[in-house]
């Protein structure tokens, strides 16, 4: 019943996770995260006299998210630094419907005090409302507030409307998984372009192997995203225009090219997406498309690589351009500033997160290898997994925000869920990019 | 007498009709409003307003494909849940009442798949059809045959009404069975001497006197057809595959909460239930009917 | 009860046997199916689903209580479904009583109000009750869930109740009435005890739908210390859904109550259900 989300940073996808060493110096960084928050309010030493407080929570870290156990650990800890603030958290990944309850939230008053969330389009009807405090507020009350985060990461979570009000803590890219030993086994190439992607599909056919493990009708965002990108390029791909283009139609008709190859399993049309992680884990598919976030449920960290998409037919993207950011980050809301006990509780609560040590924590969690807002220090002993997706990002050409974070919600789920029709070719790719775009023209008016 | 006072039928009626109004009525009626407007969120963001659209909506109920599948799939349904569900229950209800050693056992058996939630067969029947490993696969990799993609375009219908009519088989049988029970055993007897075999009796007594039995049965199968979600959204999401399977229900659901087209979703909403008294209606003034002509 | 015609010979008899038994095994197979795979890993249900466990082991039962709160999804559960069977048994004796016993203006209107609610499935009413809920802050509270489904059950259990009710002869009341009880006594002491099996229906299956109706419960609560346990079966399946295993275990460990309820109960639904439905 729920659905899961391409855009979101977070949707975990199985509790294992490659991390090594994550928390062997709780305590240090328990101390380290104090000191940091206390600069520039000198009230350490009388935490006792405080009023007691109470800050209500909401992020997005719930589940089997690797970045829950980091979340629940930092609230933990926070709990005992400062005994007269009570955390009452109450996180989940999202998904369609919490986003809707938690716009409701908003609508009538009842949000929290503290919200880690989008900083995209989809937080546009939040936005709305007009109940978080800006960063530059923030700074004028407390100088030091989000010190550690870098200015580009700050930069990058700026809402669409200009404003910056949220403090990111990871980033996350997607990119192309591929079993290596299958590749090796069949004698194979790494696909670089779209011809070596052809006979690679092709060759894992003949084979009996599902060349591409995808739901088309569960998760086909990765798929979408890029095509769309490969076939019109950054520039094309980033604006939002009036009418469908023909580069992004081209795009999306590649879908069908690929069904018609038998590229995506046999039952690409019914299957969850968790079936298509374990077909892919299980070695009985080749390549998948996917997050920063589905490393962690890679098991076989040995001969699983992540490589730049290989591109299309005729395509105008520069090879190495990717899809990823940083796109949610951790709000105060009014209605906590405007309360002189919470707002001291909640501008420590989400220091507590976003500061170096919090962020390392959290990025170390997800795998050390999507983008940290911080500067992280480099981990040892990485995995073969981990390198290859630190080479690939660091090839990267372009990087790129998601359609969705554009578009919006609404008007990017008539895209995502006409994907199968699209590929069976029972629905025009024009028609559905139009129908997308005049809901967004009728929303932005 | 004693029911000549009418104040203490406040007391009685009130709670209950509140109740009805707080969550059905009034909701209906909202229904019918925000079908007339471009929801960006399920409340109205103060700040912002929702554009009237006017009957954008229900222009599109006309033109949308997945809307046509979705009514054609639940009348489908409502005729297949007749005939099946309650067809196969008058069957086993005859077989049991013919019949002494088991018959608290079948009664017992038969019931299970009603006590149990739709979604947790859903997923059951999942872990059957699935294509990699699922049950049903397994058998037929046992047997040295092809695995069958049972969920596909031409099959995956069938393949979800299975469970949902098998499902609630059990209920039909039940209300029928002490239908039967009800009829005197004379009657048959005195069939029985004037030489009318068994089989007559089924049609020449035992059918005409369940009439009314057969018309609970019918609206109950009929308004729980129209109703069908949890089963469908659990084994075949979206209306997967290729959106042939989308229900009013499911697709409702899909409308509202995963494409978060609210307005739309109302509209069907709104749909759905005139559509169910539209039905329950016809089904009374044939009841009525045939109840008259007795 | 049972109707005594056993002038046949015995050739019918073994199809009609036949026929029964195996539609039994349909109705049990499945469970039984869940039963044994539970206690297997996710491996080996994958390649030898009807097999009996090579060995039995109990670790995906204690996967699933470890990693889920499984004890305290049912303690939510049972509250809420015994709140739910409560509400609605109450109301719709209420509502049964008065309208079978008294003439009144609009009679006929409530009447068909009711019947028309049967025609409202609980998806077509969710976005205004769920801003209802949010609006008065209820959300995350067992109450959010008990609230909509005593509605949502209310109309099948008047119906249910009125058909009982319209056949216990009136006599006894004016008797009653006679001997200076009020209507109120009358209600409690006589037509509630005489509407015992059509109560009892009702109480069964308002029990079952709202232990089963998972659609409310996870729209409605959200937050994962709060989830009842259809809602807990969904988040097992979403995260872990390829665990075949733990699935089975999920789902054995949320029928296993409700059969074994229903069971015990099973009596009253038969008498109460037919009573019920057949007459009204």
């Amino acid at each position: 019943m729920k659905k899961k989300f391409l855009s979101l940073l977070l949707v975990g996808v199985m509790s294992t996770s490659l991390l090594a060493g994550c928390g062997s110096s709780k305590t240090n960084e328990a101390s380290n995260t104090g000191d940091t928050n206390e600069g520039q309010v000198a009230t350490t030493e009388d935490t006792s006299k405080k009023n007691p407080v109470t800050i209500k929570t909401v992020s997005m870290f719930g589940g089997t998210d690797p970045n829950a156990v980091v979340y629940e650990a930092v609230n933990e800890e926070f709990a005992k630094e400062y005994d007269y603030i009570t955390i009452e958290d109450n996180s989940q990944s999202s998904d369609e419907d919490w986003k809707a309850s938690v716009a409701a939230d908003f609508a009538v008053g009842n949000e929290p005090d503290v919200i880690q969330f989008f900083t995209d389009a989809t937080a546009n009807t939040i936005l709305a409302t007009d109940k978080f405090v800006t960063l530059d507020e923030i700074r004028a009350e407390y100088p030091e507030y989000a010190q550690d985060t870098m200015d580009s990461a700050l930069d990058a979570v700026t809402n669409p409307d200009g404003v910056k009000r949220a403090v990111p803590t990871t980033g996350y890219w997607e990119g192309l998984y591929c079993n290596k030993d299958l590749f090796d086994k069949y004698g194979v190439a790494l696909p670089t372009d779209w011809d070596s992607f052809v006979t690679a599909i092709n060759a894992f056919k003949e084979n009996g192997i599902i060349p591409i493990a995808c739901s088309l009708n569960n998760v086909p965002h990765y798929w979408v995203e890029y095509l769309m990108l490969y076939a019109s390029g950054s520039e094309n791909y980033t604006s939002v225009p009036d009418k469908a283009p023909a580069e992004w139609v081209k795009g999306l008709e590649t879908f069908k090219t690929l069904r018609d190859m038998g590229a995506f399993p046999e039952d690409t049309d019914t299957v969850d997406d968790a079936y298509i992680g374990q077909l892919f884990r299980d070695k009985k598919a080749a390549m998948q498309l996917d997050g920063s976030w589905f490393a962690g449920g890679v098991t076989d960290t040995e001969n699983t690589v992540v490589i730049a998409f290989p591109g299309i037919e005729e395509q105008k993207a520069e090879a190495g351009a990717m899809v990823g950011g940083i796109s949610s980050g951790f709000y105060i809301t009014k209605k906590a500033w405007e309360d002189p006990d919470k707002r001291d509780a909640a501008v420590k609560f989400v220091e507590a997160h976003t500061c170096k040590s919090a962020v390392q924590r959290y990025w170390e969690a997800g795998g050390a290898i999507s983008k940290a807002a911080v500067q992280v220090d480099a981990i040892d002993g990485m995995t073969n997994l981990a390198y290859s997706a630190l080479e690939y990002t660091n090839a990267a050409t372009s990087i790129n925000a998601p359609t969705d974070s554009r578009l919006g919600q609404e008007p990017y789920a008539i895209i995502t869920s006409n994907i199968v029709k699209i590929s069976t070719g029972a629905v025009s790719v024009e028609d559905v990019l139009n129908e997308a775009l005049s809901l967004y023209a009728q929303r932005n008016e | 007498m004693l029911y000549k006072r009418k104040w203490p039928l406040l007391l009685f009626i009130v709670p209950g009709l509140l109740f009805m109004f707080v969550f059905l009525y009034i909701p209906f009626v909202e229904n019918i409003k925000n079908s007339f407007f471009d929801m960006t969120a399920i409340i109205e963001m103060p700040g912002t307003k929702w554009k009237f659209i006017g009957l954008e909506n229900y222009k599109k109920l006309f033109v949308d494909q997945d809307v046509k599948t979705a009514i054609f799939n639940s009348m489908k349904m409502m005729v297949l849940t007749v005939v099946f569900e309650v067809g196969i229950a008058f069957v086993l209800a005859v077989m049991v009442s013919q019949i002494k050693k088991l018959q608290q056992v079948f009664r017992t058996v038969y019931f299970f798949p009603v006590v149990i939630s739709a979604t947790a067969i859903g997923l059951l029947f999942k872990l059957f059809y699935n294509y990699d490993g699922g049950m049903l696969n397994q058998i037929l990799e046992h047997f040295g045959k092809d695995a069958i993609n049972w969920l596909s375009p031409e099959l995956a219908f069938i393949m979800v009404c299975i469970p949902t009519l098998w499902s609630y088989i059990g209920f039909y049988f039940v209300i029928l069975l002490t239908g039967l029970s009800d009829i005197s055993d004379d009657i048959y007897e005195a069939a029985s001497i004037d030489g009318c075999g068994h089989f007559k009796q089924v049609f020449h007594i035992t059918l005409p006197l369940m009439k009314p039995v057969f018309f609970t049965c019918v609206t109950l199968a009929l308004t729980g057809a129209l109703k069908v979600f949890d089963l469908p959204w659990v084994m075949v999401p979206n209306g997967a595959p290729q959106g042939v399977t989308h229900f009013l229900g499911t697709y409702m659901y899909q409308v509202t909460f995963g494409l978060s087209n609210f307005d739309y979703g109302s509209t069907l909403a709104f749909l759905i239930v005139i559509l169910g008294i539209v039905i329950s209606r016809l089904v009374g003034l044939f009841t009525k009917e045939k109840e008259e002509g007795r | 009860m049972v109707t005594k015609r056993n002038k046949k010979i015995k050739p019918s008899r073994v199809i009609i046997y036949t026929v029964l038994i195996l539609w039994a095994i349909t109705t049990i197979f499945p469970f039984v199916w869940v039963i044994i795979n539970s206690f297997k890993p996710s491996s080996e249900v994958l390649t030898s689903s009807f097999s009996l466990p090579k060995a039995f082991s109990g670790d995906n039962y204690i996967t699933a209580f470890s990693r889920l709160n499984v004890l305290n999804a049912y303690k939510n559960s049972l509250l809420i479904s015994c709140s739910v069977t409560a509400g609605v048994m109450v109301l719709s004796a209420l509502m049964s009583f008065g309208l079978t016993r008294y003439q009144f203006k609009g009679k006929k209107m409530i009447q068909s109000l009711i019947i028309a609610s049967l025609m409202f499935p609980v998806f077509s009413t969710i976005i205004p009750v769920f801003r209802m809920i949010v609006s008065w802050g209820l959300l995350n509270k067992n109450i959010a869930v008990i609230l909509p489904q005593i509605a949502g059950n209310l109309s099948f259990a008047t119906v249910v109740v009125t058909g009982f009710m319209q056949n216990v002869p009136i006599e006894m009341e004016e008797a009653a009435y006679m001997e200076g009880a009020n209507v109120f006594q009358v209600f409690g002491r006589i037509i509630v005890p005489l509407c015992k099996p059509s109560l009892s229906t009702v109480a069964i299956f308002s029990f079952l739908w709202s232990y089963n109706d998972l659609f409310v419960q996870n729209i409605m609560i959200r937050d994962n210390t709060k989830f009842p346990i259809s809602t807990l079966l969904q988040q097992i399946s979403s995260l872990y859904g390829t665990d075949f295993g733990l699935m089975a275990a999920s789902v054995a460990i949320i029928i296993i109550p409700v059969v074994i309820v229903y069971i015990f109960l099973q009596k009253n639904i038969v008498k109460g259900l037919t009573a019920g439905a057949i007459k009204g």
